[in-house]
């Protein structure tokens, strides 16, 4: 299992090599100084511009230009920020709890109703309520997020006042205190629930179906032939062969988050990594947008090698090589 | 004599004339009430759309500030948005680009993945070695964080409906290469196949004539899903601010005035009528794609 994973790690590195290629060359391509962010958009005297190439190396040839980047990317160097005048690394760090709660919150709210709808959808099949579910689910695999997204503003924002229609705490509160928390825990409710409203429906559609295969199995028989109560029968016998599978679907969930989490955060005005994404965008921060692209990528990555292992782990049938 | 036993035996065997598959799924997909509303559903909604100038007389692109934001009245069914433009006019134009963008990167991304996927199958080896490396590679781009970065480049050089078709089709072809090929892969291992590779048909011709059409049912099925995804994505894009231009109107255009506090709580005549279209179009087509994989499954029995 070590060795598999491992092979999986050093396989990994020449995907992330060649990707580094594709973003460093997107970041040439785009207009001004996408790469340090030294160069003062605002000024456009030619002499200062060429001065300024010439310090910051934008005249060597290309391959030594890459590797100094790759170089100081790796040592957590991203450059400046053209608009907070600051290291991007700082500008990330202070947005990145913020998606990381939002990410988990999403996770969390996804794996507890999926595992309620789906056990009770399996344990009760084609009754009233496993319909009810299941309609509920092709909704909300028809729906897309930013549809989604909106609806719950003005249902649960603006018609019923249940949740905050935007930004990540009450202003006012002091960071630390409990207020504080609660009111970071309620703002981030309803864009968790958006975020994780699409693979609930496909986790809640899995692990019914799982269940129902399951529950026609030859140990399902025994158990209720020597006595078993129903009851232990799904909580423990059949929920435990259905739950692994849903396993290996977290490192998916991981690369469907960071796509999600651009829309969301948008949307919700929740200042995470997804809008400061598309703020740099429209902001023209061009060091901002390429390292989050090269760390976006790399996360996908991630995500894509972790299901791979954890597929590995669960599905002993897939060996070594 | 001889005429006798014809006859009767084509009397034997007329009511018992086994169906072609292809005309077993058609009946099986008749019987899919849900599948047959959606289709009808999903015509009717095309039809309307590109039928948009000869149903409405209203211009599209007129903005008229005398009547901005007005509520849906007899004039303009659904009233009108924040430009004075006619909801309803642009809800059948929108519709319009947003199936067209829909339909062109679904073949392309089909025609392109199919290609991959067959060729890496087929052949195996160091090409199939070679092609599945480049199609993971492809695959492990973040798709909205890719769509995005390449747009900002092509801002100001080249921009348009057809620039957003190849930017979305060109990252997301990878998923139909890997369906296709290992399609491919189990279905090459028939005895027809050696029979066509010994009786010195080209490699070409296999996979046209040979391989294709046993596989076609699952590329049919993965269009359709892929179709649905490629509008929520060309709608999302849209809704960004990274897809259509904003002038041209499109399903995400239209919902991107929600993002406006006001719009989205006190003007919703202009919102819902294009988040509503954009669902039931979605859901239509994936009950159109649940019914056909249940029909070209020649194990349901449905």
């Amino acid at each position: 299992m070590l060795k598999f994973a491992l092979r999986r790690i050093l396989g990994m590195i020449p995907v992330l090599l060649l990707i580094s290629i594709v973003v460093f060359t997107l970041a040439k391509l785009m207009p001004g100084d996408s790469l340090s962010g030294e160069i003062d958009p605002t000024n456009t005297d030619p002499q200062y511009i060429e001065e300024m190439r010439e310090k910051l190396g934008y005249n060597d040839p290309i391959h030594i230009q890459y590797i100094r980047w790759i170089s100081d990317f790796v040592q957590g160097e991203f450059g400046t920020s053209s608009r907070y005048k600051m290291p991007v690394i700082d500008v990330i760090a202070e947005r990145l709890p913020n998606t990381l709660l939002l990410g988990v919150a999403a996770l969390i709210i996804t794996y507890i109703l999926a595992f309620f709808m789906g056990m009770y959808s399996g344990r009760k099949p084609y009754t009233v309520g496993d319909h009810v579910i299941s309609g509920g689910n092709y909704f909300a695999l028809a729906i897309p997020s930013f549809v989604a997204a909106i609806v719950a503003i003005y249902v649960f924002s603006f018609q019923l006042g249940w949740f905050p229609s935007g930004g990540s705490s009450e202003v006012g509160l002091m960071e630390g205190t409990f207020a504080y928390y609660m009111s970071r825990l309620h703002h981030v409710l309803l864009p968790a629930l958006v975020l994780g409203a699409f693979s609930t429906a496909s986790y809640t559609q899995f692990l019914r179906n799982d269940v129902i295969e399951n529950s026609r199995k030859d140990f399902v028989r025994t158990a209720r032939a020597k006595g078993t109560k129903e009851s232990t029968i799904y909580n423990k016998h059949i929920l435990r062969n259905s739950i692994i599978p849903l396993v290996t679907f977290f490192g998916f969930d991981l690369a469907a988050l960071i796509g999600g989490a651009i829309i969301t955060e948008t949307i919700f005005t929740y200042p995470g990594i997804g809008s400061l994404f598309l703020n740099s965008v429209s902001q023209r921060d061009y060091t901002v947008l390429m390292s989050l692209t090269m760390l976006l990528s790399t996360l996908t990555l991630v995500g894509n090698l972790i299901a791979d292992i954890l597929y590995g782990i669960v599905d002993p049938r897939i060996r070594l090589d | 004599m001889e005429t006798a036993t014809n006859t009767s035996l084509k009397a034997n065997i007329k009511p018992r004339k086994s169906l072609s598959p292809w005309a077993i799924a058609r009946k099986k997909f008749v019987k899919n009430k849900l599948a047959m509303v959606s289709l009808i559903f999903l015509i009717f909604v095309a039809i309307i759309s590109f039928l948009a100038p000869f149903i409405t007389t209203a211009d599209v692109t007129k903005v008229d500030i005398g009547k901005m934001n007005l509520s849906p009245s007899s004039e303009h069914w659904l009233g009108t948005d924040n430009a004075g433009r006619d909801v309803f006019t642009r809800l059948l134009y929108g519709g319009r680009i947003s199936l067209t963008v829909g339909v062109a990167c679904t073949i392309l991304i089909v025609t392109f993945g199919t290609f991959i996927g067959s060729v890496a199958g087929y052949f195996g080896g160091k090409i199939d070695n070679m092609l599945m490396r480049f199609t993971d590679f492809v695959l492990n781009f973040p798709f909205i964080v890719f769509v995005i970065v390449i747009n900002t480049i092509l801002i100001g050089k080249v921009s348009g409906v057809w620039v957003l078709i190849g930017v979305i089709s060109l990252l997301s072809w990878g998923g139909v290469a890997r369906i296709v090929r290992s399609k491919v892969l189990a279905e090459k291992e028939n005895e027809y196949i050696l029979a066509a590779q010994s009786i010195g048909c080209s490699s070409a011709k296999i996979i046209v004539k040979h391989l294709l059409p046993n596989v076609f049912s699952t590329i049919i099925v993965q269009a359709t899903l892929l179709f649905a995804g490629m509008i929520v994505a060309e709608t999302g894009l849209s809704f960004l601010g990274f897809g259509i231009p904003q002038d041209v109107p499109s399903w995400g255009n239209m919902l991107s005035v929600a993002n406006q506090p006001d719009v989205l709580q006190n003007k919703t005549w202009i919102w819902i009528p294009p988040a509503l279209a954009i669902t039931l179009t979605i859901l239509s087509i994936n009950f159109i794609g649940e019914g056909l994989k249940d029909a070209l499954n020649p194990k349901s029995n449905r």
